[in-house]
C-alpha cells in the first residue's frame, strides 16, 4: 500500500511568516501534506529562533534548538535567500510562480514595499492565494502599528474580560491570540480559498486583521453592549449556566481543582462525595446556589484544600460531577491518560534537539491511516536554510555553481 | 425564503448537516457565514445555545438569545426527535444530501447509539465527511468525563497560565475551550472536504475540545519538554520592565516593547519627548540586562517613570501617541470601545442583521477575515426554532415538531 494520501498533497505555499500566528497557520498546512516553504535570511531571521525555551538550555551558537520556535514549524521546508539584492527578489518570484499560496503575517506593505506583494505575485502566479495577517488587517487608521498576541488581546477586549472584578485585568496569561483565533481562522481562510479556486480557478487577496478574528471570538459581549448597552465586566471563573463554578485548593503545592455544577443532580452528588449533604438541602437550585456563590465558593475552597487532587477529580467524575484538576503542562505530558491514548505529543528526532516533544493537531482525521498521527506528524522543524540547496535545484532550475555562486554573494544567505 | 442561488463566498454549494451544541456551533457559524449551506437540527425544545444570554433586553426566551443569533447567523433551522423513528429517517434523508455532517453536542456515540453514525450516514454517500466535536476525542479512557468550558480549559493546562501570581487560576473570558474546538473543527473539516473532493472518499474528522486548548500551550509543552520547567501563570504584575498592564488615567495599557518586542528605544525617546522626568536614565546600560529588567527593583524603577506620563493620559491618548512612533502599545479595551473604534469602523467590521422574532437590529462581528475573491455579506439572521420544517423536511415537519412521542 502507499504511504497515506495527505489532503493538501501536491499544494506549495511560499512562506513569509514569522513569531507566533502565522508560522501555527502554515504550520498546519505543512502538517497535512502542502510544501511549505519558508523564506528566511540570516540578515534577519524568525525572531522565536533566539528565544527560550532551548534544547537543556543551552543556546549558545545556535539558531536551531528553540522549541518556541520548533513546535510552529513541524514539515516544513526552510531556504535563505536575502530579498533585500533584487536577484533574491526574482528567485522568490520565481518560486511563487510555482505557488499555489503565499502567507505573510509581516506588518502589511511590507511585502509590497519588498517588491513581493499581491500584485507582483499575480503576475507570477495568476491564480495565487494571497495570505497577509496583520494585527489590525491591511488597511484602517491603525493597520501599519505593530503588535503581538498579547496586544491583540489587549485591543480586542479579552484582556478587559479576563480576571477578577476588581483587579487588574490579566488575560491568559499567553498570546492567546497568536496560538488559536488568528491560526485557525486564517488556515480555514486558505482552506475555503483553496476549494472556491477549485471550484471558479480563480485565486485572491485575503485581509486577515488578527484582532478582528479575536472579536469574532467575543460577540456575544459585544452584542451585550450594542442591543442592551450593558458593557461588561470581567467574571472570573463563573458562567450563567453553571452554580457553583470556581477553582478551588487541594493539597500540594500549587494545586486546584476546577469544579462546574450544571444540574442538582451533580450538586447533590459533589455535596454526598465532599460530605457536605446540608449544603445541598440548604441551596436546592441554581437560583440559590448563585445567589449564595460568594458563600459556597468559600464552604468549598474549606472542604477541597486537603484533598489529593486527581483522586477528588476521579471521585467526583465517577459521580458524574464536571471536575478537573487544573493540569500543568508538566501533568499533560508526563501522566495524562487521554492524550496519551490519542497521541497528542508526537516526538520527532531534530537533529541539533534530539527527539523532541511536538503537539500533533488537534482532531485526528480517521481517513488518513485511520488517524495515525505518524502520518501528520512527520519531520521535525527546518534548520535555518536546511533545504536552500534542495528548493533552488529541484524548485528553482539552478546547477550547483550557480548556488554557490548566488551563496557567495550573499543572494541565499 | 433562502435559496442557495443567491449564497455568495468561498463555500457557495457546499450543504452541511449540523447537530445543535455547544462545541460545534462555531464550526457551523464558520462555514454558513463563508457560503456553506448549514442546517442546524435542533430537538424540538431547542438548540442549548437558546437558553443561554445575554437575551435581549436581559429577557430569556428561546427567540431572545443574542448569543444564538450570533453564532447561527446564515443557518437554516429543522427540529428532529432523534429518539423517534421518523426523526430518525428525516436525519438520514438530510445526511443524504449533505456533503459534510457536524456533530456538536460533545457526546461521543450518541448518533451511533441510535443507528445513525457515520457508516450508517456514508452509505451512498461516500464522499461524506462526519465532524465529530467531543471534549476528549471520540474515545479514550476519560472520553466520557463530564465537563464544561472551565473543565476543558482545566484539562487543556491554559487554565493553569491564567489569572495571578498570587492567587487562584482564572480562565479567559466567553467559553474559549468551546470555541477552540468549533474553529479547528472547521479546518479540519475543510481538510477533509478537500480530500474527499480530491480522493472521492469522506472520512471522519474526531475533533478534541482538550486536544484545541492544548494547542494554547504557547511555548509550555516545550519548556517542560526541553528545560524541564513547569511554566506558570503570572498575571497581575509586568513581566519584566516595559512587559505587562499598566495603568492609565482611565484605566489600562498594554506594553510590550521588551521580550518579542524590541522598542525599548523608540519608548524612551517618547518619554523623552514628553519631558518625562528621569526618562533619560532608562539609557542606562543597565537595561540592555535582561536580569535587571525582569527583577522587582527593576520593574518598580521603571513603571515610577512610565507612570508618570501614563497616569496624566487616557489609554486613547496613549494608544495615538504609541502609533505616531509605532511601538506596541495597546489600550485594554472594553466592548464599548471596540464599537466605538473608529479603525473597525474604516474597516465595516461591525454588521448590522434584522432580529425579527424581536423586531430589533443586531450590530454584532461581521466577517472575521475579508476575502476579496469572494466576499461575503451582511449575514441573514439566525433562525427561529423549526422555520424551515416545510421546505426542509415536506410533510415530517408536522410530526417531527409535534409531541415527539413514539
Amino acid at each position: 500500500m502507499p504511504t497515506a494520501t495527505l489532503p493538501l498533497t501536491g499544494v506549495r505555499v511560499t512562506d513569509f511568516t514569522w513569531l507566533g500566528a502565522g508560522p501555527y497557520t502554515t504550520r498546519t498546512l505543512a502538517d497535512h501534506g502542502a510544501e511549505v516553504i519558508r523564506i528566511e535570511s540570516g540578515r534577519r531571521m524568525d525572531r522565536l529562533r533566539i528565544l527560550p525555551p532551548f534544547r537543556d538550555g543551552k543556546r549558545e551558537g545556535s539558531v536551531d534548538r528553540s522549541g518556541y520556535f520548533a513546535d510552529r514549524n513541524s514539515n516544513k521546508l526552510d531556504v535563505t535567500i536575502n530579498v533585500k539584492d533584487p536577484v533574491g527578489v526574482d528567485l522568490v518570484l520565481k518560486l511563487i510562480a510555482g505557488s499555489d499560496v503565499v502567507t505573510s503575517n509581516f506588518t502589511p506593505g511590507t511585502l509590497e514595499g519588498l517588491g513581493l506583494g499581491y500584485q507582483r505575485a499575480r503576475e507570477a502566479r495568476p491564480d495565487i492565494i494571497f495570505l497577509e495577517m496583520g494585527m489590525q488587517g491591511a488597511y484602517g487608521p491603525d493597520a501599519s502599528l505593530v503588535g503581538y498576541g498579547q496586544t491583540v488581546s489587549a485591543l480586542t477586549g479579552l484582556y478587559h474580560l479576563s480576571g477578577l472584578p476588581g483587579r487588574v485585568p490579566v488575560g491568559t496569561g499567553t498570546n492567546y491570540p497568536d496560538h488559536v483565533p488568528a491560526p485557525a481562522h486564517s488556515t480555514f481562510a486558505v482552506l475555503s480559498a483553496l476549494w472556491h479556486r477549485r471550484r471558479t480557478g480563480e485565486g485572491q487577496y485575503i485581509d486577515l486583521s488578527q484582532a478582528e478574528t479575536m472579536v469574532s471570538l467575543l460577540g456575544p459581549a459585544v452584542l451585550d453592549y450594542t442591543v442592551n448597552g450593558v458593557n461588561a465586566m470581567p467574571d472570573g471563573n463563573r458562567a450563567e449556566y453553571a452554580a457553583p463554578q470556581g477553582v478551588y485548593p487541594c493539597a500540594g503545592e500549587d494545586r486546584w481543582i476546577a469544579i462546574s455544577v450544571v444540574t442538582d443532580q451533580q450538586w447533590t452528588a459533589l455535596t454526598d462525595e465532599l460530605g457536605a449533604q446540608l449544603l445541598a438541602t440548604r441551596y436546592p437550585d441554581m437560583a440559590a446556589r448563585r445567589a449564595a456563590h460568594d458563600e459556597l465558593d468559600a464552604r468549598l475552597a474549606k472542604l477541597t484544600e486537603s484533598a489529593e487532587p486527581f483522586d477528588l477529580m476521579h471521585r467526583l467524575q465517577r459521580r458524574g460531577v464536571p471536575a478537573a484538576v487544573v493540569h500543568t503542562f508538566g501533568d499533560l505530558i508526563a501522566s495524562d491518560p487521554q492524550l496519551a491514548h490519542r497521541g497528542h505529543f508526537a516526538v520527532l528526532d531534530h537533529p541539533e534537539m534530539g527527539p523532541s516533544v511536538y503537539n500533533a493537531p488537534p482532531y485526528r482525521l480517521r481517513g488518513v491511516d485511520g488517524g495515525d498521527v505518524r502520518a501528520i506528524m512527520r519531520s521535525p522543524a527546518p534548520l535555518l536554510g536546511q533545504h536552500t540547496r534542495d528548493v533552488c535545484s529541484r524548485l528553482l532550475g539552478l546547477d550547483d555553481a550557480k548556488i554557490d555562486e548566488l551563496a557567495a554573494a550573499g543572494v541565499l544567505a | 425564503m433562502p435559496s442557495e442561488a443567491v449564497r455568495t463566498g468561498p463555500l457557495a454549494g457546499l450543504r452541511v448537516l449540523e447537530i445543535s451544541g455547544l462545541l460545534g456551533e462555531y464550526a457551523g457559524k464558520l462555514l454558513a457565514d463563508h457560503g456553506a449551506d448549514v442546517v442546524l437540527v435542533e430537538p424540538p425544545s431547542g438548540a442549548p445555545r437558546r437558553r443561554l444570554g445575554p437575551f435581549v433586553d436581559g429577557e430569556p426566551g428561546p427567540e431572545r438569545s443574542l448569543s444564538f443569533a450570533y453564532y447561527n447567523t446564515n443557518k437554516r433551522s429543522v427540529t428532529l426527535d432523534l429518539d423517534t423513528g421518523e426523526g430518525r429517517a428525516a436525519f438520514l434523508r438530510l445526511a443524504a444530501r449533505s456533503d459534510v455532517v457536524l456533530d456538536g453536542t460533545g457526546e461521543p456515540g450518541h448518533l451511533e447509539g441510535r443507528g445513525l453514525g457515520h457508516d450508517v450516514r456514508a452509505r451512498g454517500n461516500p464522499k461524506l465527511v462526519s465532524t465529530i466535536v467531543t471534549p476528549f476525542g471520540a474515545d479514550g479512557p476519560l472520553a466520557d468525563y463530564a465537563s464544561t468550558d472551565l473543565i476543558l480549559m482545566a484539562m487543556g493546562g491554559l487554565l493553569s497560565l491564567g489569572g495571578y501570581a498570587d492567587g487562584v487560576p482564572v480562565r479567559g473570558h466567553g467559553d474559549q475551550a468551546w470555541l477552540a474546538a468549533g474553529q479547528f473543527a472547521a479546518v479540519g473539516t475543510m481538510l477533509a472536504v478537500l480530500q474527499a473532493d480530491t480522493t472521492g472518499s469522506g472520512q471522519v474528522v474526531d475533533v478534541s475540545a482538550q486536544e484545541a486548548v492544548v494547542m494554547a500551550h504557547e511555548n509550555a509543552v516545550q519548556w517542560y519538554d526541553l528545560e524541564h520547567v513547569v511554566r506558570r501563570r503570572n498575571g497581575g504584575a509586568a513581566r519584566q520592565a516595559a512587559v505587562g498592564v499598566y495603568p492609565c488615567q482611565d484605566g489600562h495599557v498594554y506594553l510590550l516593547a521588551k521580550g518579542l518586542g524590541v522598542f525599548w528605544d523608540e519608548l524612551v525617546a517618547l518619554l523623552e519627548s514628553e519631558d518625562v522626568e528621569g526618562a533619560a536614565s532608562l539609557r542606562e546600560p543597565k537595561w540592555k540586562d535582561d536580569d535587571f529588567a525582569a527583577s522587582e527593583a527593576g520593574k518598580a524603577e521603571f513603571e515610577t517613570i512610565f507612570g508618570r506620563l501614563a497616569l496624566r493620559r487616557t489609554k486613547a491618548q496613549l494608544y495615538e501617541a504609541a502609533k505616531r512612533v509605532r511601538i506596541p502599545l495597546c489600550p485594554i479595551n472594553t466592548p464599548a470601545d471596540l464599537v466605538a473604534s473608529p479603525h473597525l469602523a474604516a474597516r465595516d467590521y461591525f454588521v448590522d442583521v434584522d432580529h425579527p422574532a424581536t423586531g430589533r437590529t443586531l450590530r454584532m462581528p461581521g466577517a472575521p477575515f475579508k476575502m476579496t475573491g469572494s466576499p461575503i455579506g451582511v449575514p441573514r439572521p439566525a433562525p427561529r426554532l423549526g422555520e424551515h420544517n416545510a421546505e426542509l423536511l415536506g410533510t415530517d415537519a408536522l410530526t417531527t415538531t409535534g409531541t415527539g412521542a413514539n
